[in-house]
């Protein structure tokens, strides 16, 4: 199957037309049209991505197979951790927080559970003990926050 | 005489308390970061940057850690290779053919020996070509204007997928990509803003660590949950070294032909450290013949491509320092790291930073002093790293990685553009769109564009100018010969790098 290619293709050139579209949108500089402006160097990127998804449409590589199933929600649950740790890394502290990230991580990885969680906990006091104090750097302290 | 004098400046710089620590702390991060699978050079430099800002370096001083780091990194592939039958990075990959039947003979310990023996001295020889080299280089690269920088920036990219790459034209599709991103804020020459769409976090540009932590390291982590690697592999059992004075007099030619031929690869655009190790072995295999035995535990077999890998590192650094071009994913982060210091990369730099770049120089050599140190009594303590399964590792690094980014820019909007480079990382590699060529682009963008205006605001308009003297037109040459020797001679190369393995 060769539809990643193809499909692709056309997004990167519907990008290219947005992109030197846009482009030809900003004003001529004073100088006049004989010095070039900024819209010269995007529109020949634009033309350059151009040519390079039609190549990639009409000579695509054979796909490489997209995740499904389980798999596809590990990784959305990847990118959710991330999400929800940068969500609340103020508010919870980073602590908690670091733990509850790593911890989940290893986990999802094949880790038992508690040791996983462990391992979080460890690596979070251990960095921040060394980021509060070592370099001076103040991470969040969140609900552990003392006096 | 003058390079001489120099360098004992540059050690002056480097041999200060702090940096030597510095130095260390580098050469012991980059060996671990080679070795670990998965986590490759550029990777692991991407990571220490934000460490290196949060410490509040000054530049020569981040940049000697971050260039032990890079070494260490050639010198860290080569232990999984050996023990795991796995290249901790792609270079190391050569280093398995003779690297691995050699640990399960039992002599996993002479292996890592004469390894790390060759690792240093195809580094030493290369680091000397850098000396002798990159002056002469910088002094010529005086003479060019903006129409031959213009060039040589297309040259950067036409030839970073290297001869052995597999679509040159995904390449480019990833530099333009790159590229457009360096043009997303204010525009430097007219104060136009561009692709902002009105975001005020735009308007100073996308920084380009975020975007380096976020499409390297982000995205490493989902490719190891996607395919399940976090065991880690069964790793061959070490044994007592006993060091075979002959064995290693033996492997001191192999050396240095491969730190030569390393240099070389590591010099020209379009090579890099895998052809240099490549090309080493085989020209040991070639001039050796079969009064060896190579492929079945060659003590020969693990030198060569060794000597050869960190050759070529060294090598590398002679265009990223002299031309600001660099020829490799990771001299490119290192780059970043320059630019992000306020220095220009160039053959100016010789001049204005003569003291960094010294520094620098004088950092690699005492760096492979230190790993050579490093790599043979205390191997014992990487083997035991190396045991600890990415399940646990790979988590608590890019977890690091957040914070660091964090601790700079205390910004969630940074954070949260960070995770998506990685998401858009984590699809570029399924469809092969290189990620290298991005962040150069990212990086080079500015600087790219500048000589294009300059030299056209010369020229009154005139687009023939960018190809108007010797100079540039051989440029532009060997930039499409980059372009289309992959084409010709790249099936052919990439069957031989993959049949012996």
């Amino acid at each position: 199957m060769h539809i990643n290619d193809r499909l692709f293709g056309v997004v990167f050139l519907l990008l290219a037309v947005a992109y030197g579209w846009q482009a030809q949108q900003f004003p001529e500089p004073l100088g006049g049209s004989e010095s070039i402006g900024p819209s010269t160097f995007p529109t020949l990127l634009a033309v350059v991505l151009g040519l390079g998804s039609l190549y990639m449409m009409v000579r695509p590589d054979p796909d490489s197979g997209w995740p499904v199933g389980k798999t596809l929600f590990e990784l959305i649950n990847v990118v959710a951790i991330l999400v929800v740790y940068i969500l609340l890394l103020e508010l919870v502290g980073f602590i908690i927080m670091t733990t509850l990230a790593v911890g989940e991580l290893s986990w999802r990885m094949n880790a038992p559970p508690l040791k996983a969680f462990l391992t979080g906990l460890i690596s979070a006091i251990v960095a921040f003990v060394l980021f509060n104090y070592g370099l001076e750097l103040t991470l969040p302290n969140g609900l552990l926050e003392l006096g | 005489m003058d390079t001489i004098n120099y360098l004992l400046q540059g050690f002056e710089v480097a041999l200060t308390p702090q940096n030597l620590l510095l130095a260390l702390i580098g050469s012991f991060l980059g060996t671990l970061i080679g070795a670990l699978p998965g986590l490759g050079p550029a990777n692991g430099v991407a990571i220490l940057i934000p460490l290196a800002f949060t410490l509040g370096l000054p530049p020569e001083s981040a940049l000697i850690m971050l260039t032990a780091v890079y070494a260490g990194a050639m010198y860290g592939g080569r232990i999984s290779s050996i023990l795991l039958n796995i290249p901790g990075d792609e270079p190391a990959m050569m280093t398995c053919l003779d690297g691995y039947p050699m640990a399960k003979q039992g002599k996993a310990a002479e292996a890592l020996t004469i390894s790390a023996v060759a690792s240093f001295i195809g580094s030493v020889v290369a680091t000397i070509g850098l000396i002798l080299l990159a002056p002469l280089l910088a002094n010529f690269a005086l003479s060019f204007g903006s129409a031959e920088y213009f060039a040589l920036f297309v040259l950067a990219f036409a030839t970073l997928g290297g001869i052995t790459g597999k679509n040159p034209i995904k390449t480019l599709v990833a530099a333009a990509i790159g590229l457009m991103m360096s043009t997303i804020g204010i525009d430097i020459s007219t104060g136009q803003p561009r692709y902002t769409f009105g975001m005020l976090e735009l308007f100073e540009g996308i920084d380009f660590i975020i975007a380096i932590v976020g499409l390297f390291a982000i995205s490493e982590l989902m490719f190891f949950i996607e395919r399940d690697m976090g065991d880690g592999d069964s790793m061959v059992k070490m044994n007592k070294l006993k060091i075979n004075v002959k064995e290693l007099i033996a492997v001191l030619p192999t050396s240095l032909r491969g730190g030569v031929v390393g240099f070389i690869s590591g010099v020209l655009p379009g090579a890099g450290a895998s052809l240099g190790s490549f090309l080493s072995y085989t020209v040991e295999k070639r001039i050796l013949g079969r009064k060896n035995d190579f492929g079945n535990g060659d003590p020969k077999g693990v030198a060569a491509p060794e000597a050869g890998n960190n050759g070529a590192a060294s090598g590398a650094l002679v265009p990223m320092l002299t031309l600001g071009i660099p020829g490799s994913g990771t001299t490119a982060v290192l780059l970043a790291m320059l630019v992000s210091l306020n220095i220009t990369p160039g053959p100016m730099m010789f001049q204005q930073h003569a003291d960094i770049v010294w520094g620098v120089i004088a950092a690699l050599l005492l760096g492979n002093v230190l790993l050579l140190l490093l790599n043979i009594p205390m191997v014992g303590i990487f083997v035991k790293l190396l045991s600890v399964p990415p399940k646990y590792l790979m988590p608590i690094v890019t977890l690091v990685a957040i914070v660091g980014i964090y601790s700079i820019s205390h910004s969630a909007f940074d954070l949260y553009f960070m995770v998506a480079f990685g998401v858009l990382g984590y699809v570029f590699r399924k469809i092969d769109i290189p990620l290298v060529p991005i962040i150069l682009g990212l990086l080079l963008g500015p600087e790219m564009e500048k000589n294009l205006r300059h030299a056209m605001m010369l020229s009154d308009g005139d687009w023939t100018v960018l190809w108007s003297s010797g100079l540039s037109i051989g440029i532009w040459a060997i930039a499409i010969a980059g372009l289309v020797l992959p084409y010709l001679l790249g099936p052919l190369l990439r069957r031989k790098m993959h049949k012996p393995s």
